[in-house]
């Protein structure tokens, strides 16, 4: 397994930066890939391979996301499905939903998200600054 | 109708199916706890439609404000272009179209700066102008003026003149910057510009006289060649497109030693037009800062309108040329001299073709 997988934003896909090391997993930016299985197939990858050997291990992600399309909130529900399921093995997971105070949709959006949770331990904040 | 009408028939799907399992329906425990693992993913499968379908119209409400919001930027811009458009037009009247053009279009830079040229310079001055327009009203007088100065200004224009500058009643234009037909072309159309803005200032004339005025305006013109400091002068907050020089300096004293309605070339303008333009040669003038006299020439005419009014002969071809201007040279003596000729061609073994 990689130690990172950093993937820089651009202006339709978010900056990626999984610090395997450290347990610390962000996401960042805007999502509206041209094509979101190709970008998000790569994430996945690293994710499950990470979390195939997490066991009753530590982990954070964190989602800082101003703006995502349809694709992208649907492949946000699956890598908050793979969380949820490696909480639901024993890891301690910690989900933690940023969203700009300004707005209403992605704060929705993250509490509903949060709903689904059934076993990761989720965390709504507001961006700082 | 909500969003909660339009999942009516999902909700009431998954309230059936729990209403079976609440009720124990199921004896078999296997089935009973599958379906209720299906019934519990049915119930996920709608939450997650439900939340894209909001999330899908509240982008697309997004989408729509900010489509108004650059509609509306749009039309500002529009309304700023044309307030802009409208003040470079009004802009545009303050500058020779050809310096606006190169300013415009970025060809030039608005900076101080400036490159040496040979052009071709042209001055005009109205003969006693105080004088002749003392007794005028002030909206007579700018009626007059303005009429004058934009006539001569419209035949500038049509022979690609650069217009430097109105000095009240002067007129200085030059050829050469910032489009040029070469050193040559520029010369020419100096030169006719000049007999064209005679021509119709006589025309003028007859038509102000008409309408009352004493003293029709009348013109002195000097044109020169020569080299010239051309660009921007002034400061970074004021400046001037112009020309600066000894040669621009020469062709004012040119202009003040012309004839009235007569134009006076200096001697390089004239090399470069002898070809076109009819001249008589004038006594040199001392101009400040010449050490020598400077030659110069008074304009008779076109050759081309000289020989249309039969006072000059023109026949030129390759290899063939023929001027004889009658105002200069005896009819007789030109005659014997063509033929004497034409004898020799005979006798050289030509002969007649």
């Amino acid at each position: 397994m990689r130690d990172k997988l950093d993937i820089q934003a651009t202006t339709r896909t978010p900056a990626v930066s999984f610090d395997f090391m450290q347990n610390h997993l962000k996401i960042t930016g805007e999502s509206y890939p041209e094509d979101v299985t190709e970008f998000y197939g790569p994430v996945f990858t690293a994710l499950d391979s990470y979390l195939g050997k997490l066991g009753s291990g530590t982990c954070r992600f964190d989602f800082e996301l101003i703006y995502l399309n349809s694709s992208s909130a649907k492949a946000i529900m699956m890598l908050m499905d793979k969380l949820d399921a490696a909480a639901k093995k024993g890891a301690a997971v910690d989900v933690y939903w940023y969203y700009d105070k300004e707005d209403d949709t992605m704060q929705e959006l993250g509490e509903e998200f949060g709903e689904d949770l059934e076993n990761a331990k989720f965390h709504l904040e507001k961006m700082p600054g | 109708m909500s969003s909660d009408d339009l999942f009516a028939a999902e909700e009431q799907v998954i309230a059936a199916a729990q209403q079976l399992l609440d009720n124990g329906r199921f004896a078999d425990r296997v089935d009973g706890k599958l379906y209720e693992e299906l019934l519990k993913d049915y119930q996920k499968l709608f939450r997650t439609t439900r939340r894209l379908m909001k999330l899908s119209d509240r982008n697309e409400q997004q989408l729509n404000a900010l489509s108004q919001e650059q509609r509306r930027a749009n039309e500002i811009i529009t309304q700023k272009n044309q307030e802009l458009d409208a003040l470079s037009t009004k802009l545009s009247k303050y500058l020779s179209p050809q310096i606006y053009h190169s300013i415009f279009t970025g060809a030039q830079n608005v900076e101080i700066a400036s490159s040496r040229k040979k052009l071709t310079i042209f001055f005009s001055d109205v003969v006693n102008f105080t004088e002749t327009t003392d007794k005028l009203e002030s909206e007579d007088l700018t009626n007059l003026l303005n009429r004058y100065l934009t006539e001569m200004t419209n035949i500038a224009l049509e022979h690609g003149a650069t217009i430097d500058k109105y000095i009240g009643d002067a007129i200085m234009v030059f050829f050469g910057d910032p489009e040029s037909r070469g050193v040559k072309e520029d010369a020419r159309a100096c030169v006719r510009m000049a007999i064209a803005m005679l021509r119709r200032l006589r025309e003028l004339r007859a038509e102000w006289l008409e309408l009352g005025a004493e003293k029709p305006f009348h013109l002195r013109i000097g044109i020169n060649t020569g080299y010239c400091t051309v660009g921007n002068f002034g400061s970074d907050d004021r400046m001037d497109y112009t020309i600066i020089g000894s040669a621009v300096n020469l062709t004012a004293r040119l202009q003040s030693h012309s004839e009235i309605d007569g134009v006076l070339l200096g001697h390089e303008t004239y090399s470069l037009v002898r070809d076109d333009v009819a001249v008589d040669e004038q006594t040199p003038i001392k101009v400040k800062g010449f050490a020598e006299p400077v030659r110069c020439y008074k304009v008779l005419g076109l050759y081309d309108d000289l020989a249309a009014e039969g006072s000059v002969i023109r026949e030129e071809s390759d290899g063939f040329k023929v001027l004889l201007d009658l105002q200069k040279q005896d009819r007789a003596a030109a005659v014997a001299a063509l033929e004497a000729i034409v004898a020799r061609l005979k006798a050289s073994g030509g002969g007649a073709a």
